[in-house]
């Protein structure tokens, strides 16, 4: 457990810089979120954090120690990569324990910390195996445990989830939130999935453009982003944002309210429009408007909306739900 | 991400970093091509590189006595080393040639659908493992000009069989014929694994458009088979450019000289002692595989582009 | 589908046409492809009479045992000494090429630095160049390994190192650049990394190049006739070439000789045969 702070952090890569100064501070056992758009420089990040790539200019530090220059496996870190990273030619146990046999820790203690790692995990029938018989959640799960082993300050996650299917990722989310509790450790995770950044962070970092736009605990990232491009990636649909004369008459920049918080009425509102489509999802509907003033305006509306395409509505902002973003 | 990027961490470390700091090694050691540029460097660059000094040299491996272009002139003049530089030509064009058509051909009909298909794709296969000598040994016997094999089934069906390799005429082509017999399978296998490659849906859809088998394999197989064929004809004209053992053990480059490439001129001339001129030889025939294998590949990889 | 032909019972032809080729195909390669084999048999298993005159007339006595015992006592048993040195020579030369061409063509795909171009360009010039013999005869005898076995077996790494490389590196590009990552995490050292990750992942490409490199190398008849000159580091290639004139009026002898000179590499064949043409493939496309 141990705090990791990045003062100044970028990079380059030849002469394109593509992370821009990063200053920040992951508490000790925080569970802290990249997200970003592909290519915003979040997985590069990460890896500078691991010791993977070079740092060209700043200073990393985990739990005090200025560790810029240090090997990664002299970090006290842990990292679970994308594709696993399973060694295909070991078992799971070798698999797990490969770091500590390399460290040339005794054969009995190699296997007792495998053993209480694979118990943790649920893998304890599967250490004789190779990876390549086992499922995907199975091998994201060996590759944790060879996380675990290590008894890192700080685990790093590179968009661990991306390659399973939909519900499995939805439950290696709850296990991965699971174990950050009863492990107490600090964890990084990347990802470009604004529902696993909303359901699993402690902080959320969003990164575009190799700059931090917005820190903050997901809710206040919610509720008050700072930029339009924030108020954009997280929430789903997202946000409607509209910019040019449609704003200029809102007297503002940029202006934005989310689905969520569109009130429909077919008879009195702020705007009028018709609609273009419904997407209905069970609970909820998507409504898609035609609105003469602003151009597409999405709303969100309970499942029971008897609307459809080509209706009439007035569509209402919710009191103090809106974002007006500077000029 | 920006990972892909994929520049490594010593380039970046040259665009200048905060000095003081201290290096970290790559995890890929550049010592790695150490060992094996050490054996590289001496057995065959430096030798390379010397083969430009000494063909120019009147050479006894401890003198050397330098001529000027002499030898290369002499090569030049002398009518059968001229003809050793068109053979080794025709012998290139002719077996690179025959392994692409044959080795595409077998290819298809050994990735269809045919009954002893296994046991076919190795008979074909396996002469490429067999000892050239014994090969040679076996043709040479087998090509005789009364007695052989192949002129005795001829006879039984009433033709007169050539002196394969003893007619000066002929004896090139027959081992460039038995070189193909002994090579076609290396070039069958590597169009085999081409056509494998050929996702299934492309002749799908073009039998769906109404492709005939012909067209199939004119409008489907032969283009996108394409990088297997330049895998093929490269290798197959460098070595057939820079090859001598199958007419040493056949014919001994004769009869005459008829059956003389550059590669048995050189060792001809290196057994006599003129090393010099062996040397040359060994620059001119260099010279030729440059100046056919590169404007090859350079035309090949252009078409790519256009794909 | 199977409701319809239930409905109308649909007559299958029998598919005459794949079963006409293969019978057709396997027809044509017997004659061009096993008969060539079978006359080296079979003139090997006759007396000197019935060999000299070349053809498939059977033998009028069978002595595949005494032409045997006389190919290999000649010369003072020159073919088991021939068989020995190649052995080595294959050995030493295979050992070598499979370490040192999997650690290039391993930095080679991994690493990205200038280096590389040049690298590059030089195992290229490896696959075109002819080697040029006098100039090498020269060195070797500057370094004392010409007429050495030591000095066979590293004219064979130095000429199989293009081809190795390019192999290795076209495979290595197909293992994910994570597991070297996981690996220093992990807390490998580089030599750890390519020792106990990589190397052992390269095994399917490994076999291949151990059996074409080994096949090449034995069966290899130029090199050792510039650079092994003398009786007493003859190969096998050798031997057999050496007794032609010898055996001119012996073809039953030499033909024995043939057949024994193609035995290993048949052996090898017989148990390597699918991996070799996976193996060849794999890397001679993707290259």
């Amino acid at each position: 457990m141990a705090e990791v702070q990045l003062r100044g952090v970028s990079k380059s890569f030849g002469g394109l810089e593509v992370i821009k100064g990063i200053d920040l501070t992951v508490a000790s056992g925080e569970f802290c979120v990249f997200v970003g758009p592909s290519g915003c420089g979040k997985s590069t990040l990460l890896r500078m954090i691991a010791g993977l790539e070079e740092v060209t200019d700043g200073e990393i530090r985990i739990g005090g120690r200025d560790v810029t220059d240090a090997e990664p496996s002299a970090r006290g870190i842990a990292m679970v990569f994308q594709n696993y990273a399973l060694y295909p030619h070991l078992t799971v146990a070798q698999n797990i324990g490969f770091g500590l046999s390399l460290a040339r820790m005794p054969k009995a203690e190699i296997e007792a910390k495998v053993r209480a790692a694979a118990d943790t995990l649920q893998l304890t029938h599967l250490l004789d195996r190779k990876p390549k018989a086992l499922s995907g959640g199975q091998r994201q799960r060996v590759a944790i445990g060879r996380a675990i082993v290590r008894d890192p300050k700080v685990f790093l996650f590179d968009e661990p989830l991306s390659n399973l299917d939909a519900s499995l990722r939805a439950e290696m989310r709850l296990e991965i939130a699971d174990l950050h509790g009863r492990l107490d450790a600090t964890m990084i995770y990347v990802t470009h999935d604004q529902v696993e950044a909303m359901t699993m962070a402690d902080q959320i970092v969003v990164l575009n453009g190799g700059r931090i736009e917005q820190a903050g605990t997901p809710m206040e990232l919610y509720r008050r982003p700072d930029t339009p491009f924030v108020a954009g990636f997280l929430g789903s649909p997202r946000m409607n944002l509209f910019n040019g004369d449609a704003a200029r008459a809102m007297g503002t920049g940029v202006y934005g309210i989310r689905p969520e918080h569109v009130l429909l009425s077919p008879d009195r509102g702020r705007w009028q429009g018709r609609v273009r489509h419904v997407e209905r999802l069970g609970a909820d509907a998507i409504i898609y408007l035609d609105v003469p003033q602003l151009g597409e305006l999405v709303a969100r509306t309970g499942g029971d909306t008897t609307l459809g395409p080509g209706a009439q509505v007035w569509a209402t902002p919710q009191d103090g739900a809106e974002h007006r973003f500077g000029g | 991400m920006a990972a892909g990027v994929g520049l490594s961490s010593a380039d970046v470390r040259l665009q200048g970093r905060a000095p003081g700091r201290t290096r970290r090694r790559s995890p890929y050691p550049t010592w790695f091509f150490l060992p094996a540029a050490v054996i590289y460097g001496a057995l065959f660059l430096l030798p390379t590189v010397a083969s430009l000094w000494f063909s120019l040299t009147r050479w006894t491996l401890f003198e050397a006595e330098f001529i000027g272009f002499e030898n290369f002139r002499q090569f030049f003049r002398e009518p059968f080393l001229v003809q050793g530089v068109v053979n080794t030509l025709i012998y290139g064009a002719l077996t690179s040639g025959l392994k692409t058509v044959l080795g595409l051909l077998l290819a298809v009909l050994l990735t269809g659908n045919i009954l002893f298909r296994g046991t076919l794709r190795t008979l074909v296969f396996f002469p490429v493992l067999v000892s050239t000598i014994g090969v040679g040994f076996a043709f040479e016997a087998m090509m005789h000009p009364t007695k052989g094999v192949i002129n005795v089934a001829l006879e039984a069906v009433g033709i007169d069989g050539p002196g394969w390799i003893t007619n000066p005429s002929l004896a090139l082509v027959s081992v460039a014929l038995v070189d193909v017999w002994k090579g076609v399978g290396l070039a069958t296998v590597i169009f085999m694994a081409g056509i494998v490659s050929i996702p299934a849906d492309y002749y799908e859809a073009a039998r769906i458009d109404g492709a005939t088998r012909w067209q199939l394999f004119w409008r489907v197989t032969v283009p996108l088979v394409r990088p297997a064929t330049v895998t093929v004809v490269t290798l197959s004209l460098i070595g057939g450019l820079r090859y001598f053992e199958l007419i040493w053990a056949m014919t001994g480059g004769g009869p005459g000289f008829s059956s003389d490439v550059i590669a048995s001129v050189i060792y001809k001339q290196y057994q006599a002692g003129f090393y010099g001129l062996a040397t040359a030889g060994n620059v001119i025939l260099f010279g030729i595989i440059a100046l056919v294998v590169l404007p090859l590949t350079w035309w090949f990889n252009r078409r790519e582009v256009d794909l | 589908m199977t409701a319809m032909s239930a409905r109308r019972p649909r007559r299958r032809p029998t598919k005459w046409r794949p079963i006409v080729t293969g019978a057709l195909a396997m027809a044509v390669a017997f004659v061009v492809f096993v008969v060539p084999f079978l006359f080296i048999a079979l003139q090997a298993v006759k007396n000197r009479r019935d060999a000299s005159r070349l053809n498939f007339a059977w033998p009028s006595e069978w002595q595949a045992w005494q032409n045997f015992r006389d190919v290999i006592s000649e010369r003072n048993y020159m073919l088991l000494l021939a068989y020995f040195n190649s052995t080595v020579i294959t050995v030493g030369a295979v050992a070598l090429l499979i370490v040192l061409a999997a650690m290039v063509g391993y930095v080679l795909q991994r690493r990205r630095s200038r280096l590389n171009g040049i690298v590059m360009a030089l195992v290229l010039a490896g696959l075109m160049i002819p080697p040029a013999v006098v100039p090498t005869i020269w060195v070797l005898q500057g370094l004392g390994l010409f007429k050495t076995i030591h000095g066979m077996i590293l004219i064979q790494v130095a000429y199989g190192l293009s081809f190795s490389v390019l192999l290795y590196r076209a495979f290595i590009a197909t293992i994910p650049k994570e597991l070297d990552e996981a690996a220093i995490i992990d807390g490998a050292k580089p030599l750890q990394v390519f020792f106990r990750v990589i190397l052992p992942l390269l095994r399917p490409v490994t076999v291949t190049l151990i059996v074409v490199q080994s096949i090449a190398i034995f069966n290899d008849f130029t090199n050792p006739l510039y650079y092994l000159p003398g009786r007493e580091n003859v190969t096998v290639q050798l031997t057999l070439y050496n007794f032609q004139s010898q055996f001119s009026s012996q073809m039953n002898l030499l033909f024995m000789n043939v057949l024994l000179v193609t035995i290993p590499p048949l052996i090898v064949f017989i148990f390597f045969n699918r991996q070799i043409v996976a193996g060849m493939t794999a890397g001679a496309v993707k290259g």
